[in-house]
């Protein structure tokens, strides 16, 4: 099982209030992260796999674990995507 | 060597010292390569202490940390021309090389405390900032807002360096004095505010972001959201990119965020009508009034 790692290298990140700021260091791009996606990102420790991240989702929401899989591996798509990710 | 700002020179902040000292200039010739980048008129480079940018004019400016700034006029430059890049983009570059974070924004002041608009150029900055001195606001700083983050958290606004400039249709509506035009082809004129100016570095108290919005109103703001308008608004951003470096982005990350977390910001909403701007001048200066008060 595949367990999602930050590229540490690769940003920076910062909380303000209820969100997590995340920005490339590389790039300069940057994005916000609320609700779920603050909450996934707090979960890619390098401890959780894919199903536990989903497992502690799904005690916080009220939805189906087939749901919450699904915004999961959208979401690190996306931070593929931005290049905060290691590949894997 | 002459100073740059002579007024600002004798206030005892060792911010503004530094810029005073930084920002000396002298007449000389001025490199067009630097680190065997060859510069082209209209383009500037920043690369770790070092600034260089030459007009599309040819004036040109050289400015390396500890050494202030060289300056390379044209037989035919206009002194005004000399004036306007040497206080505007080259200040700025200068303040952002020694750890000052240059502001677009224009500010007045309250009760000690520094209120300062920022958007993009046209969205009435100066005109506001300008107006707000009939309502008893003194004028802080024009166009460029400079901050020191060095102390203990705090954000503190440097007094501006630079003289009030508005567009020709703005004086009535700022009820400012009009002096003569700012360069040979910049249709702003120089001004002179109808309240008082301050010269004092003072803590920032709020930013507002200006925007059009069919009744004054003010719009709260995520945390992505200010950071997004801070960096967009931030008058090096796009001198730092030419600079480059993870290392320069990261610091200029965390200085975005020290803001976005200390500084409380707004959008101002209002109406872009001549006939209205008195409405939307009372609207924010109450607003200012009514921050102060809590």
């Amino acid at each position: 099982m595949t367990v999602p790692l930050k590229d540490d290298a690769r940003f920076v990140e910062t909380t303000i209030e209820d969100e997590i700021v995340v920005m490339n260091i590389d790039t300069g791009d940057f994005f916000s992260l609320r609700d779920t996606a603050r909450d996934i990102w707090r979960l890619i420790d390098g401890e959780h796999d894919r199903l536990a991240i989903v497992t502690a989702l799904a005690q916080e929401y009220d939805a189906p674990e087939s749901a919450l899989a699904a915004d999961l591996d959208a979401f690190l798509a996306e931070l593929d995507a931005a290049g905060v990710l290691k590949s894997r | 060597m002459p100073r740059l700002c002579p007024d600002i020179a004798t206030i005892e902040h060792p911010a503004v010292a530094l810029l005073a000292r930084e920002t000396r200039w002298r007449a000389g010739p001025v490199p067009r390569i630097l680190d065997d980048v060859a510069l082209a008129d209209g383009e500037y480079i920043l690369r770790d202490d070092r600034f260089l940018f030459r007009t599309e004019g040819g004036i040109g400016f050289y400015y390396r940390r500890g050494e202030g700034i060289t300056l390379e006029q044209p037989a035919a430059a206009d002194p005004r021309d000399v004036r306007l890049w040497l206080q505007g983009t080259t200040y700025a570059a200068v303040a952002a090389i020694n750890g000052l974070f240059p502001l677009h924004a224009s500010a007045v002041t309250h009760d000690g405390r520094v209120y300062a608009f920022a958007g993009p150029s046209g969205a009435g900055k100066s005109t506001l900032a300008a107006a707000l001195g009939r309502e008893g606001f003194p004028l802080f700083c024009d166009d460029t807002l400079i901050l020191d983050l060095a102390g203990n958290g705090a954000v503190t606004g440097l007094p501006g360096h630079k003289r009030l400039k508005l567009w020709p249709d703005a004086f009535a509506l700022a009820r400012a004095e009009r002096h003569e035009q700012v360069a040979s082809d910049y249709d702003k004129y120089f001004a002179r505010p109808a309240g008082s100016v301050i010269t004092d570095p003072l803590p920032l108290a709020g930013l507002i972001f200006l925007d059009q919005g069919p009744d004054p109103a003010l719009a709260t703001m995520t945390p992505g959201e200010r950071v997004a308008r801070l960096q967009d608004d931030h008058y090096t951003t796009k001198l730092f990119a030419l600079a480059g470096g993870p290392r320069s982005i990261a610091v200029r990350f965390d200085e975005l965020a020290r803001i976005v977390a200390r500084i409380p910001m707004r959008r101002f909403l209002r109406p872009i009508a001549a006939d209205r701007f008195d409405e939307g001048l009372r609207f924010i200066a109450d607003y200012i009034r009514d921050t102060r008060a809590q």
